[in-house]
Formats: C-alpha cells, sequence, structure tokens
C-alpha cells in the first residue's frame, strides 16, 4: 500500500538504526562516497566510465595543485559531466534521500528527480568551496 | 584556455546575433554595450583623437592632450582668431573605476565648461545587461542629460530634491538602480577631481595637526603595530598579469612631521634638517619599496614633470608631487626596518593637507586585458591617520560620507523597515497556519484566505509596483557568477528589498519550500492567481479549467528546462542570460512597465496574464525559471505539508489542488505546491475530510464524545480509563 506521507516508498539505509553520531558519520561518508558495493556489482558498464572519468577529473585537480591554471569553463565543465555521472551512479548504488530535516532520520526511494536536485545542490555546494579555495590558493585565476 | 574562451565567443555570439535577429529594435548596432573601445583610449596623451570629445563640449574645435592627475583635456574654440578655453573633458575611467551592476564602469565621456557645469556627456560603453533590451538605453542618456547645466560642486543625489539641506534631487531609471547610482558617483568624483584641479573647486580648509611628542624613538616594528608606517601592496594579477607570488610593487610609507616617527625614521638630525626645509603648512612623507620590480616614480618621470604614478587624497582633494616636492631618502634609522631598493620623500605643498585627518596613500596603476591588450585606469590605495597618541586631543571628529547602499538603506528606512515587517508577518502566519486551517473549514476558508488575499494585494501594490522588489532568476544567475568570480556584498546591498527578499526566500524555501513565496509573496504569482480568482468570482469559472494530469506532469519540466538552458547560457554569456531571461514578464510587468516597452514584450505579458484567467498560474506552473531554480531545493524543505493514510485511496484534496501537486496516490509534490493550505483546511475539517467525517458520523450514532483533532488529523482516541477503585 503506498503511503501518501512520503513522496516515494520509505527506504532505511544500511545505516539507518545506529546511533546519532554513527548516523551523522555515515551520511557525510553518503554526501561524499556515491558508489556502495552492491551498485557496483549492477552498474560495471557504468563503473567502467565513472572509473575513467574519475582518473580524468583526478588528474584535472592534481595538475591544479600542481599550480597548472585552470579555465574557469574547463572546471565548471567538469563539474557539471560529474554531476551528471554521480546521478547515473547514486540511483544505482544509493538511491535514497532524505525526507525532511536534515537531523532527522527519515529516508525515502530517490526518484531522478529527487536525485538530480540532491546531487546539483550538494555539487554545488562543495563545487562553490573546491572553486574558492582553488582561487584563494591562486591555482584558478578569473 | 585559448580555445575554450574562442570557444566561448563562438557560442555566445551565435546566440548574440540568433538574439538580435529575433529582437524588435533595429538600433542595437548603435548601442554602447560592450562597445569596442580603441586600446590606446586609456593610455594615448591625445584622448579626443579616440573620441568624440567635440559632442561633449559644444562649440570646442581643439582639445590639449592629456594633463594633470587624475587626467583631463583643455577645450578651446576659436573666437576672433584666438584660441579661448571654454571647458574640460574628462574620460571617467581615468579617474574613478567605479562598477556598475555588471560589475564593469560605465564608460563614460563628461564635458564641463569653465564656471563648473556639466555640458555635455556621452556613454562610451557599458556592460549592463538591463540596458541591453530590459530598458532602452536612451534611458540612461536621459538620466545622463539631468546633469547638464548643474554645476560640479553641487550636492547631487538620486531621489528627491531636498532644498533645505542643500540637495538636487535626480530622477533615477526605474528597474536600474545600482546603474544610476553608480553613474552619479562616476559624474560627481570626475567632475570634482578636474574642478579642483583647475580651481573650480576650493580645496577644504582642515586645521592643522598639534602632535604630541613623547620623546620616544621607534624601532620599525612598533612604527607598524602603532599604524605610523603602512604598507600598500599590489599583486600581478590585480593589474591583469600573470599570478605570481612576487608583488608587483610592496610600498611601506608614513608621515614624517611627527616628531616621533620623523626622528625613527630619519634619525635626529635627518628629521631635523627635514623639518628645516619645510615652511609652514608643508608635509613630509617618506616611501620606500621593499618588493616588486615597478618603480614608484616612473621611469618616464622627467625633470620639471609630476610624478605619475604616486599621489595621496584626503577627503576630495588629491595631492601630486612635482620633481620640486622630491628629496632622496638614502636610510631608514628605524631599528629592523626591511632592506628596500627604491625609496623617496615627497612634500605636499598644500595647507589644504592636515596630517590630523586621515589620507591615503595612492598608487596609480593600469590593468591590462590579456586578450585585448587595452590598459584601464585603477588605483591601489592604504589609508592613514595618526593614533590618537599622536595627537593632542586625539583623533578629530571625522564624518565619512556614507557608502552608496548606505544612503540608499537610510533613504529608504521608513519602506525597508516596512517591508521587513511584512516578510516577518508572512511567515510568522504562515508558521501558524495549523491554527488558521483549523478555523476554517472547506465552506469558509477566510481564516486562512485572508491572509493570503491581503499578501497577494500587498505584495503586487507595494512590493511589485511600488518597491520593485520582484524577484528574478536573473538575480539567481548574478549570484552563482559572483560567488564563483567576484562576490561583492556592495553590489546585493545597493537592493535592500531585493536583498531582504532573498534572504526571506532562502530561509523559507529551506524551512517550509518555495510555496510561501511563489504562493503568497511573489508579485507576479499573486497577480497572475488574483486575476484568476477574480475571474472565477465574476462568473467566468465556468471557462476555467486545470490541463489533465497527464499533460501538467509533461508540461512542468518546462520550467526546469528554461532554468537550466539560462543557468549553462550564462556560462558563456551572462549578457545574453540576460536577455533570454525575458521569459520572465516580470520586467515587464513591474519594473519597466507594460506600456513602456515594445509590443512583442506587452503581448507576452498580456498573453500570459490572459491565460490566468482561465488557468491557474500557468507561468508559475510550466515556464517559471525563478520558480524552478526554487523548487529544485524544496525537495530537501525541513516541514511539509501533512497526509493520512487514507489520502491515497480518497481523492477529496487532491480534485481540489489547484496547484495539481497531489498525486494519484494522494501525495503531495512539494516541488509544484505553492501552499494554498486547502488541502489542510480538509485535513482538519470534520465534515469534509472523509475519514473523519466517518469517524464523527460513527461516535456521533454511538453517543461518543467529538474529541479534538490530533496533529495526525484524527480524533484523538478514547482510551476508556478503568474506574478508580473507592
Amino acid at each position: 500500500m503506498i503511503d501518501p506521507r512520503s513522496m516515494t516508498e520509505p527506504v532505511t539505509p544500511p545505516y539507518g538504526g545506529g546511533g546519532p553520531l554513527a548516523r551523522l558519520g555515515a551520511e557525510i561518508w553518503d554526501h561524499l562516497w556515491p558508489w556502495s558495493r552492491d551498485g557496483f556489482q549492477r552498474q560495471r558498464a557504468l563503473q567502467a566510465a565513472g572509473l575513467a572519468l574519475a582518473l580524468a577529473a583526478t588528474l584535472v585537480w592534481v595538475l591544479a595543485a600542481m599550480g597548472t591554471q585552470l579555465a574557469p569553463g574547463a572546471i565548471i565543465g567538469w563539474w557539471f559531466g560529474w554531476s551528471v555521472f554521480e546521478v547515473a551512479v547514486r540511483l544505482g548504488a544509493k538511491p535514497y534521500v532524505k525526507e525532511g530535516p536534515w537531523w532527522g532520520r527519515r529516508y525515502r526511494k530517490a526518484s531522478v528527480m529527487d536525485m538530480v536536485c540532491y546531487v546539483g545542490f550538494k555539487n554545488l555546494l562543495i563545487g562553490a568551496a573546491l572553486f574558492l579555495a582553488l582561487k584563494s590558493f591562486g591555482l584558478v585565476q578569473v | 584556455m585559448n580555445l575554450l574562451s574562442a570557444l566561448r565567443g563562438a557560442v555566445s555570439s551565435l546566440f548574440l546575433a540568433a538574439a538580435l535577429a529575433a529582437a524588435p529594435t533595429p538600433a542595437l548596432a548603435q548601442s554602447a554595450y560592450e562597445a569596442a573601445l580603441p586600446p590606446e583610449l586609456g593610455t594615448s596623451p591625445a584622448l579626443c583623437d579616440y573620441v568624440p570629445c567635440a559632442e561633449v563640449l559644444p562649440g570646442a574645435t581643439s582639445f590639449s592632450e592629456r594633463k594633470g592627475r587624475p587626467p583631463y583635456v583643455e577645450a578651446y574654440a576659436e573666437e576672433n582668431g584666438q584660441r579661448k578655453l571654454v571647458g574640460y573633458v574628462m574620460l571617467s575611467t581615468d579617474i574613478t573605476d567605479t562598477p556598475a551592476y555588471s560589475g564593469k564602469p560605465v564608460v563614460t565621456l563628461i564635458g564641463m565648461n569653465t564656471e563648473g557645469r556639466f555640458v555635455g556627456v556621452k556613454i562610451l560603453k557599458h556592460s549592463e545587461p538591463i540596458l541591453l533590451l530590459g530598458i532602452p538605453e536612451s534611458a540612461l542618456v536621459a538620466f545622463n542629460n539631468q546633469y547638464l547645466g548643474k554645476f560640479v560642486g553641487d550636492n547631487i543625489e538620486i531621489g528627491r530634491s531636498r532644498p533645505d539641506e542643500g540637495i538636487i534631487g535626480l530622477d533615477a531609471i526605474s528597474g536600474a538602480t545600482v546603474t544610476v547610482i553608480a553613474q552619479n558617483q562616476v559624474m560627481m568624483t570626475s567632475g570634482a577631481a578636474v574642478g579642483r584641479q583647475v580651481g573650480i573647486l576650493e580645496p577644504t580648509v582642515r586645521p592643522q595637526a598639534r602632535f604630541v611628542d613623547g620623546g620616544r624613538t621607534l624601532d620599525w616594528a612598533a612604527l607598524v603595530a602603532e599604524g605610523a608606517v603602512r604598507n600598500l601592496k599590489v599583486m600581478p594579477e590585480q593589474v591583469g598579469l600573470q599570478r605570481s607570488t612576487t608583488p608587483f610593487i610592496d610600498l611601506w610609507f608614513g608621515y614624517l612631521n611627527h616628531p616621533e616617527i620623523g626622528r625613527s625614521i630619519l634619525g635626529e638630525a635627518g628629521w631635523r634638517a627635514l623639518m628645516a626645509r619645510l615652511a609652514e603648512g608643508e608635509h613630509a612623507l617618506f616611501v620606500i619599496r621593499t618588493g616588486g620590480n615597478e618603480s614608484f616614480k616612473g621611469s618616464g618621470f622627467v625633470r620639471g614633470g609630476i610624478y605619475d604614478r604616486v599621489q595621496i587624497r584626503q577627503g576630495q582633494d588629491a595631492f601630486t608631487f612635482r620633481d620640486l616636492d622630491y628629496l632622496n631618502l638614502y636610510g631608514v634609522n628605524a631599528a629592523g626596518a626591511p632592506a628596500f631598493n627604491e625609496s623617496a620623500i615627497f612634500i605636499v605643498r598644500s595647507p589644504a593637507f592636515s596630517g590630523a585627518f586621515p589620507w591615503k596613500f595612492i598608487f596609480l596603476g593600469n590593468r591590462v586585458d590579456r586578450e585585448t591588450g587595452a590598459r584601464t585606469f585603477v588605483n591601489f590605495d592604504t589609508e592613514y591617520w595618526l593614533a590618537d597618541r599622536h595627537l593632542e586631543g586625539g583623533r578629530p571628529e571625522v564624518i565619512k560620507p556614507d557608502a552608496p547602499w548606505v544612503k540608499v538603506w537610510k533613504s529608504r528606512a521608513l519602506e525597508i523597515g516596512l517591508f521587513a515587517a511584512l516578510l516577518v508577518a508572512v511567515a510568522v502566519v504562515y508558521a501558524n497556519r495549523d491554527a488558521l486551517t483549523r478555523r476554517s473549514t472547506r465552506k469558509n476558508k477566510w481564516p486562512v484566505n485572508a491572509f493570503k488575499y491581503s499578501f497577494w494585494v500587498i505584495s503586487i501594490g507595494f512590493v511589485g509596483f511600488g518597491l520593485l522588489a520582484q524577484p528574478s532568476i536573473t538575480q539567481v544567475l548574478t549570484w552563482f557568477h559572483s560567488l564563483l568570480f567576484h562576490w561583492q556584498w556592495e553590489l546585493f546591498l545597493t537592493d535592500p528589498f531585493i536583498f531582504l527578499f532573498w534572504i526571506f526566500i532562502i530561509l523559507t524555501t529551506f524551512v517550509w519550500g518555495r510555496g510561501l513565496f511563489c504562493g503568497w509573496m511573489c508579485p507576479f504569482g499573486s497577480l497572475s492567481e488574483l486575476i484568476y480568482k477574480v475571474a472565477g468570482a465574476i462568473g467566468l469559472k465556468r471557462f476555467q479549467f486545470a490541463l489533465p494530469m497527464k499533460w501538467h506532469n509533461r508540461l512542468k519540466w518546462i520550467k526546469y528546462f528554461v532554468f537550466f538552458a539560462l543557468l549553462a547560457v550564462s556560462v558563456f554569456s551572462m549578457g545574453l542570460a540576460e536577455m533570454l531571461a525575458e521569459v520572465e514578464p516580470f520586467k515587464t510587468t513591474f519594473l519597466v512597465g507594460m506600456f513602456n516597452r515594445a509590443w512583442p514584450y506587452t503581448l507576452f505579458v498580456a498573453v500570459l496574464l490572459g491565460l490566468s484567467i482561465f488557468i491557474e498560474r500557468p507561468f508559475c506552473k510550466y515556464l517559471c525559471p525563478l520558480g524552478a531554480s526554487l523548487a529544485m531545493p524544496s525537495t530537501f524543505r525541513w516541514f511539509g505539508l501533512k497526509r493520512k493514510q487514507e489520502c491515497n485511496s480518497c481523492k477529496a484534496c487532491a480534485v481540489g489542488c489547484g496547484s495539481l501537486a497531489i498525486d494519484e496516490h494522494g501525495r503531495i509534490d512539494h516541488r509544484e505546491c505553492m501552499h494554498c493550505l486547502d488541502c489542510m483546511i480538509l485535513y482538519t475539517d470534520e465534515h469534509a475530510c472523509p475519514p473523519l467525517a466517518q469517524e464523527r458520523k460513527r461516535r456521533t450514532k454511538a453517543g461518543l464524545p467529538l474529541t479534538p483533532i490530533g496533529q495526525d488529523g484524527y480524533y484523538i482516541p478514547i482510551k476508556p480509563v478503568p474506574a478508580a477503585k473507592a
């Protein structure tokens, strides 16, 4: 029976039963690491493409860390490409989003739009923080 | 990087060409928007070879080369075979780099006659997107024409005139407040800078400082700690050069007239010798270069000339140095002083300068555009003010002029207060929605609607048409770009209503979702739904309809597409994104006025508002990119609307949902919900909510009491309590 109190069916993530601190740690890990073992088994082709993308992205960031100037357009392009990839990975590996306030413990199955909203917003914050950090260290010039 | 730039340029050009081809106004060819200016404009002595100086100084037939600091040009007319000085022409970017709304300056050529009255103004180049299509460029020309005939020393401000305070008001351009405030600053700063140099404006007379001499001789660290010696560092990237850890120039400077500072820097004998050379009202300061390869004296300095890379400014008065104002500085006495490779002592020979008041040491530079090679004037400064302990009676009271944004906040304090109170009131009312919905029923929704409709009317009249505070997707794009490229608080603070509105929008979207702004406070959304309600009330209800859910669920994605398209285009060209943001009818409706724009814009608004008679909020549901941008974070709002398990089979709320936000399973899509609260009224209406009505009937039939309705939307259960033993 569909529960109208939740936009999609409620889901309990693997760490759902833990204490508050363990859950907070697991959620932070979840925000930063889109993969899961189950998802990896099911999305092999996608993961292969992902690894290639991750290697390319890592190379770019390493180049940036070594002092190579990066164009803002390239960074935004990477950010966008990575976000699209992350949406696909998460829908297979961690297909849930939080419902209600961040301190709550209600989760639900993510629709594609839910995941786009989640990844887009999260990566905007992470991307802006990285971009500002690179800018302040003089590794990107605008 | 070049490939990317080229690609970006090509895409921008393509979009721009397509947009211009479709644009209804043919006059864009003459627009000053991002006009290409000759690279020599910023540096060539013959300014008037490159710009039409005669246009801003009618009657002038010849012009001098650039002279003075900051530079200006003398304009001459032929009179009885003789050359006669008739005025001055100045290029605004020679004098100030005040940015306008785009973050770039409006390059303006200004003409002023010998009496100090403005006689001509010409915009050479601007980057203001709103003047590209939103507001005709002629509005800025008309704004500038208000300066003609006005004296450079007048107290001219944007807003109404206040003769009792000696303030002359200028009419602003609706929807381009930031641009005109910046332009006013450009006009007055430029005029005053030249007016003071040529003697039209008298320098300010300041009382001279009386120093406290405690007989101390300070080391370098103590001098720095007391602010007696200050630093001005310019990095290469600030002048458009390749970023480097080596500064472009690193200068230290200080005021030598003060005995403790002078003795510490020059030694007792050196300082006394220097003071002996100074006449009454003359001042000395030292400058040393401790880093960088750039000379602060200038490599092209010639005897008899002016040191054109440094000057000092006190209030509106600028002081430059000639060769006679220069003395050698061979060493710095203070222990711990850094090594230096260039040094000077400069003499200020003007009674207008006073060591008691704050002043700025200015390094005058040029910023190089690496793509075009064009140079633009830019200056870097550090403030200097002797500490309290150095002055008898401490520092004098100095009233610094307010920053432009502070002036706006002060001049509109009442409206800002009212607007802030309105936003708080909306939030408080919505926070108490449970109390309001419980007082309402399906047949009487006035406890909720009285507030909602009042806020709509206020939003349309006061916020929209009155304050012109209609939030827009262009602000989201501007913020996005500012966050990445160059964040300027001043840019956002200059429009206090939009600033406050966004604080409200961000907070309420995270707490409740976008519906509170979109459904209760958006001026255009309110206008759209009010039209729908009024149309229904006057007998057009039978013509009103909602799209089938099947079509609604397809069409609602358009607004997300529009949003992402604008975001993507903005990466290539912010100006083009602003043009395409005309998909929002806000500018036409509130900022410029429906009848002040070309007919396609008016027709577009008319169609949207006309559709609103028959369909509830068609623009909000299907087109609004701002709504889409707010809908996405609404996915993670903290507090949503309530549902019961029975809602999955009952369609009572879904049928009445004007936003079409309730699906066939009774679930509310908070991305689409406008928070009309109709479903929340039903939620506790014991006659309209089927599960409640059923329970009410059962209890009534069984003679059981009707307990209050709990937070879960059900009657509080009756739990028989065993009778207490006697």
